[in-house]
């Protein structure tokens, strides 16, 4: 794919995400200009004061919960209004977490069942947090949108093509109605991340010539079956390992680190082939490993690797290549004989005033502040776009395993895929519960 | 002082101006000559004019680019071309009709004109069928690609009957009533014309034998109009049938009707989607996106808008109903069934320099002969004709040159397309000649179809291509 205006486009949007409130991105921030200066987003350490901000929280699992607290320590006036979740103990453990931070949300305000969203959104809420399994965050984003509420939501946003591009049409309708789409790829709001992201734009290793991403850590929890579940119960409470409501943890996990690729090339992908197989993983159908060997727009070759097995080598982490010299994308650039040549040094100092490598707030309560801080200063951040892209990257590369095939951005862009049954109802799910084997 | 009157008067003259800019905008000024009863009206109907704020859209709001965006330039230039054609032409005369069609509405209507007012292609109450729609416009214009927003939304500006933007679920339901429903095909024992019948319908359609022989393909140098590709040669074909009219309407909507899914399939899932392939059932086409048939009125007009894996299809199928060997021709036998044991430029006598007078003073073309012949740009400049409004040529075939251009089988050298033959309503006299050649454009003919993915089954952007059928022949031919 040709370098077009559009890349570039996503490229400066991007900048302008990472930011919150009063960012100022000059246009000549570009990849064909280097060693411009390079004005990073501003970041408060709290959201400005106004009016008490409602929020709704649909999907109350862990994550939700604790976006839940993210959100309500952002700045002040800030609080979770209802609660949405298909199971009530669910419901129940988060409303007893929120109540120990003072949040108190009456029985009329805590909904349970699929339609569950659908009536936080109508509860009277400003904001509604989205955390509940990805395949079924397009549905709740585009009722979100449609509603007229700011949105936070969890990575990843879609586990098919088709949820994409109904993620993508929100975006395009929260722009028209100025409404703010924060997403959980949290490494946006990350202060080192950030400013190494500024170090490459300036031009510090030169023009990107390769990258690699990894997230490869031991087994990721699951779930047995319980006589008293329904199928369905049952894959919602094990949802990470199956691939219709997880999108396979290429996608949900690891989107993380193709989504830091993404950013820091200005780029994505045009092509991809992978390797994938499931090795170890006691429960659902996704598989525990992928390889894959992305060719971003330029014809950069990107290598991603993920995998969820105990007792291996581990590595989280991102690294990028240019013709200058080396980063790990987090906090340090070096040059290409290996001379450290800038690090990042506004981590927390230790007791004995050393540098630890700790930040002073935490990405995850960072997002919400910028999230917080753009709504309350009417410049709304849209994220939607960006994070939809990544999404769609990490899919390449489970479509390209799962079938053994080169898959495209444009076939993917394009396809009808749709995974996950017709309707959701507790009992059996009407789905494919075997695992994928690549080739003929 | 002369100076100051100077200011003064150019001034005068420029406010004067301006106000003259606007008083000729006006839609009772454009309606002062454009004596167009059936525009206003359609126009009255239409969404621009029963806005839902009760503000009506004015002709120049539409039909000029937003001032700054070369709106003077434009007003000029059509301004003199509509004094002109006031002074010179007959309103009644105009194909009021052809100047609708996408084609020639893109010309006056302008995209800039459009997103100035519609700034937000996203509205908090579009429907999930208009956000995928727009997000490929989107998509596509970032890439660089042109769309017309009156691509889908031609009947944004005027009324128009029955159009459709969207998916054509319903196309096609309904079946013609017929007294006769066909049991059997027909029973073909010499190598003679024939009747073909569609069993379980009502359809019948004439097969003609063509006996096999050689013939010189392509044209000579010498041929008025001639493009390089026609190269001369020598050809033998063997002995076929093939159909005396392109595949109408009705016999294609049969088709359509027996094998249509509305389900759509993706292969990119990897091998778990994979299921037994019932080799014996023939898939066919989706429901069509919008009007294929342009809204012209279907019967026994040829069908178009089908892809050619969709034509390629429709073959297989009649082969399956009726125990035969149908497919599309090769475009030898195409040429020669088309020239039917003629040499000249068309099957008839006549010069195509003088059907078609090019350049500016070419004088007036003597059309009196091709016209009873061929549909073209000279006769039918806006849509298909039924197999009647022609004569055959001298092996009984209606419509090998004209009306719309037939797949064949061959692909065109130097491309992966298929070549078609024999000119369309839209060409002039030169681009019906028994040798010209062209073929498909499947890119081009998918611009504007915003589903993910494409229809494999339909173009969205052609409707001059159509096919006809070629029967094997097994019978034993004495030559």
């Amino acid at each position: 794919m040709k370098k077009s205006p559009i890349s570039r486009r996503n490229f400066l949007g991007t900048a302008a995400a990472a930011g919150a409130a009063g960012i100022i991105v000059p246009s000549l921030i570009t990849s064909c200009k280097p060693n411009a200066k390079v004005i990073l987003p501003v970041m408060l350490d709290k959201a400005p004061d106004g009016p008490l901000l409602k929020a709704g929280l649909i999907g109350c699992g862990g994550r939700g919960t604790g976006a839940a607290l993210n959100f309500i320590h952002a700045g002040p006036n800030l609080t979770i209004s209802a609660l949405g979740d298909v199971f009530t103990d669910r419901i129940a453990s988060c409303r007893e977490r929120l109540a120990q931070d003072g949040v108190q949300i009456a029985d009329e305000k805590c909904f349970t069942g699929f339609d569950a969203y659908q009536k936080v959104i109508e509860s009277g809420v400003d904001i509604v947090l989205l955390a509940t399994p990805p395949v079924f965050r397009p549905e709740h984003v585009e009722a979100a949108v449609s509603a007229g509420k700011h949105v936070f939501m969890e990575k990843p946003v879609a586990v098919d093509p088709v949820g994409v591009r109904q993620i993508l049409a929100s975006g395009e309708k929260a722009k028209g109605m100025e409404l703010s789409i924060v997403t959980g790829t949290q490494r946006h709001h990350q202060h080192d991340y950030v400013a190494t992201w500024g170090k490459i734009q300036e031009g510090m290793i030169g023009d990107i010539v390769s990258a690699n991403c990894y997230w490869n850590q031991g087994q990721l929890w699951y779930r047995e079956p319980n006589p008293s579940w329904t199928e369905m119960e049952y894959m919602i409470r094990d949802w990470v390992n199956w691939s219709w409501l997880s999108g396979d943890h290429i996608i949900e996990q690891h989107v993380h680190n193709i989504d830091v690729i993404n950013w820091f090339t200005g780029k994505r992908p045009v092509s991809a082939v992978s390797f994938g197989s499931r090795q170890r993983r006691p429960t659902g159908d996704q598989y525990d490993n992928f390889s894959t060997d992305f060719v971003y727009e330029g014809g950069i070759h990107v290598h991603s690797m993920c995998r969820q097995i105990n007792g291996c080598e581990n590595n989280v982490s991102e690294w990028i290549q240019g013709t200058k010299g080396t980063s790990n994308c987090q906090n340090t650039v070096w040059d290409k004989k290996g001379e450290q040549l800038w690090k990042y040094d506004g981590y927390k100092l230790d007791a004995e005033g050393k540098m630890t490598e700790d930040l002073a707030i935490s990405p995850y309560d960072q997002e919400h502040i910028d999230f917080v801080t753009s709504i309350r200063t009417g410049k709304p951040l849209n994220e939607a776009e960006f994070v939809a892209f990544s999404t769609l990257s990490g899919m390449m590369g489970r479509v390209s395993a799962y079938t053994g095939k080169l898959v495209t951005w444009d076939e993917m862009m394009n396809s009808e895929m749709k995974l996950g049954p017709k309707v959701y109802v507790m009992g059996p799910v009407d789905v494919p519960k075997t695992v994928p084997v690549p080739g003929e | 002082m002369w100076f100051v009157i100077g200011l003064i008067a150019g001034a005068f003259i420029l406010f004067g101006l301006g106000k003259a800019v606007d008083a000729t905008s006006t839609n009772d000024f454009c309606a002062s000559c454009h004596v167009h009863p059936q525009a206003t009206s359609s126009w009255k109907q239409g969404v621009h004019y029963a806005t839902q704020s009760g503000y009506h859209v004015g002709c120049a709001e539409c039909h000029l680019p937003p001032k700054g965006q070369g709106y003077l330039v434009e007003k000029i230039k059509t301004g003199g071309r509509d004094v002109w054609s006031n002074w010179t032409k007959d309103s009644t005369e105009f194909d009021w009709e052809a100047a609708s069609t996408l084609e020639r509405a893109s010309k006056h209507v302008y995209n800039s004109t459009c997103v100035k007012c519609h700034e937000n292609l996203f509205p908090a109450k579009l429907t999930r069928e208009g956000s995928d729609a727009h997000l490929y416009y989107k998509q596509m214009t970032e890439k660089g690609e042109e769309l017309q927003c009156i691509s889908c939304h031609l009947n944004a500006g005027h009324y128009i009957k029955d159009y459709v933007h969207g998916s054509n679920k319903g196309f096609g339901l309904a079946q013609k009533q017929t007294d006769t429903i066909y049991t059997s095909p027909a029973v073909v024992t010499s190598f003679d014309n024939f009747i073909e019948q569609i069993p379980g319908s009502g359809i019948s359609f004439h097969m003609i034998a063509i006996p096999g022989g050689t013939f010189t393909m392509g044209s000579p140098e010498s041929e008025p109009l001639r493009n390089p590709d026609e190269i001369q040669r020598e050809v033998s074909v063997d002995s076929f049938f093939i159909a005396e009219v392109e595949v109408t309407w009705d016999e294609y909507m049969e088709f359509y009707r027996e094998t249509a899914s509305e389900g759509r399939s993706t292969d990119t899932e990897g091998s778990r989607l994979n299921r037994k392939n019932d080799v014996d059932a023939i898939t066919g086409a989706t429901p069509p996106y919008g009007k294929p048939d342009q809204n012209w009125g279907m019967g026994q007009r040829p069908a178009i808008s089908m892809s050619y894996h969709a034509a390629e299809t429709y073959c297989r199928w009649l082969s399956q109903v009726t125990g035969r060997h149908y497919r599309l021709p090769v475009e030898a036998e195409w040429e020669y069934a088309c020239r039917a044991g003629t040499e000249t430029p068309y099957f008839f006598e006549g010069d195509p320099a003088k059907f078609e007078k090019r350049g500016l003073f070419g004088g007036k073309a003597d059309t009196a002969v091709i016209n009873t012949y061929i549909i073209y740009r000279g006769n039918s400049p806006s849509k298909t004709q039924e197999p009647m409004a022609v004569k055959a040529n001298p092996w009984g075939l209606k419509n090998m040159s004209g009306n719309v251009a037939e797949f064949c089988s061959d692909i065109y050298e130097g491309t992966t397309e298929h070549v078609i033959r024999g000119g369309s309503y839209r060409d002039g006299a030169g681009g019906v000649r028994s040798a010209v050649r062209d073929h498909t454009r499947t890119d081009a003919w998918l611009k504007t179809d915003p589903q993910m993915p494409k229809s494999i089954w339909w173009y969205s952007d052609c409707f001059y291509v159509g096919f006809r059928v070629v029967m094997d022949t097994e019978l034993k031919i004495k030559n």
